[in-house]
């Protein structure tokens, strides 16, 4: 392959227009994981970063010196500073989720984000970590070109035609690249563990009682079944970190992995960390597959409302 | 990456999965020598919709086991005294208790729940200036 040839894919990959609306529907799905999260933290949130919480501010900077993104050490250190935070942070989240002042949004929501993970550590977990991440490659995405309020604007006001335009996909492709590769380094760690390679593991995770929720059928837990799960995480975690860059196998992977997800949702309690990862999802789709299942929703739902409008009129005569 | 946000690992149950099921207890001494214990909250014992509240209690309780967190035992300790402060009686004493047992595979792969064991991992004496 020629340095030409090489060349030519790097600017492809990263930089020939494509359709936003996948960064679109991401960005709502991922403005929802936030605002959920926040919803969540809420009954706590003086606990985890108030004035006299479970770890201090100064003990925070002291265990992890250095300069961080980190608003709570330029907030004065009173509790109602904290719990405007709160609200600053959920309003953003909210403007980013709908696509008002889309941009503006995205940096917000990245610098409280990283604020509040920066702020209490001890309690983030990989779920968090990719928000993270995502968050800051979101602030640089044409998120707010489709599926936002902004472009209804735009459009109204004659700024932009009612065509959604292509733009550079660099930043959709950086999230993309984050999530094959925190599974990839998932397997990669896992991979140099004894019990994930001697098929174990699975006997530990599903022994820990903090991570058990619903039952499992007795039969998944006998140890042939415990050991070939953990060679199939293994083996998923694999392909979802390398092969699903593989158009033939993106489509079976990415179903594979949602059922992987929505599986460990049901047997485990790690809540949020799934709702944090599949909206990346969409990401992988295709454009043109997303078109064609949005026309499809939007005729579903025109054949619904016509039923619905037929069968009131029905009713009211 | 540390200032930048991007800082990242992504080692849940790995390399190894923990093999111990473990919980800590907060214990409050007050003046007057009554015992007061604050439990954290353990997902095993909360209802599906509190767990999605409480998760990150868990979380914290898996780091502050680890030995390499112990500076933050003191800001714990003080935050638990202050749950049970009242001026006429106040805490003098917190103790932070770690509960395990170990996670033993069968031989003929079936579970059984080993014995409990427990070690106070952190005595905290108060001083007045901590509950202000």
């Amino acid at each position: 392959m020629s340095w030409r040839v090489l060349s030519k894919a790097w600017n492809e990959f990263f930089f020939a227009p494509q359709s936003p609306v996948p960064i679109a529907l991401f960005r709502i799905l991922y403005g929802l994981a936030i605002i959920a999260n926040l919803i969540l933290l809420h009954s706590d949130w003086l606990n985890w970063f108030g004035a006299h919480a479970w770890v201090t501010l100064p003990t925070m900077t002291k265990v992890e010196p250095g300069t961080r993104i980190n608003l709570f050490k330029l907030m004065p250190p009173a509790d109602s500073w904290v719990e405007a935070l709160f609200w600053v942070f959920l309003a953003f989240a909210v403007l980013l989720t709908i696509g008002l002042l889309t941009r503006v949004s995205s940096v917000a929501v990245f610098l409280c984000l990283a604020s509040i993970q920066q702020r209490s550590l001890f309690i983030t977990h990989g779920g968090d970590t990719f928000l993270r991440v995502a968050g800051f490659f979101l602030m640089f995405a044409p998120a707010g070109a489709a599926l936002s309020i902004d472009r209804l604007i735009r459009v109204r006001t004659g700024r932009e035609s009612g065509e959604i335009q292509p733009r550079s996909p660099w930043a959709q492709r950086m999230i993309q690249i984050e999530l094959s590769l925190l599974y990839f380094v998932s397997f990669w760690w896992k991979s140099m563990g004894a019990p994930w390679v001697n098929g174990t593991a699975l006997y530990y995770v599903s022994h820990l009682e903090e991570f058990r929720r619903f039952p499992l059928p007795g039969w998944l837990q006998q140890p042939i079944f415990l050991k070939l799960g953990t060679w199939f995480t293994l083996a998923l975690e694999f392909s979802l970190g390398v092969l699903i860059w593989i158009k033939e196998f993106r489509y079976p992977l990415l179903a594979l992995g949602l059922l992987f997800h929505l599986g460990i949702e049901y047997a485990m309690n790690v809540p949020m960390f799934q709702w944090d990862v599949l909206p990346a999802y969409v990401l992988f789709i295709d454009p043109a597959d997303l078109k064609r299942a949005g026309s499809w929703i939007r005729k579903r739902t025109a054949v619904l409302s016509t039923g619905v409008t037929r069968m009131s009129r029905a009713s009211s005569h | 990456m540390l200032w930048s946000g991007l800082f990242q690992s992504w080692d849940m149950f790995a390399p190894a999965p923990k093999s111990v099921n473990a919980y800590i207890q907060g214990v409050v001494i007050t003046r007057d020598g009554r015992i007061h214990t604050w439990k954290f909250p353990r997902m095993e014992q909360l209802s599906l919709t509190q767990r999605y509240f409480k998760e990150r209690y868990r979380k914290f309780v898996e780091n502050l086991q680890d030995e390499k967190n112990s500076a933050v035992w003191p800001d714990v300790s003080r935050h638990l005294a202050r749950l049970y402060n009242d001026p006429s009686n106040p805490p003098e004493i917190v103790m932070l208790v770690r509960y395990w047992s170990d996670i033993v595979p069968q031989p003929d792969g079936s579970y059984r729940p080993q014995p409990e064991r427990a070690r106070i991992f952190f005595e905290y004496r108060l001083k007045p200036e901590d509950l202000k």
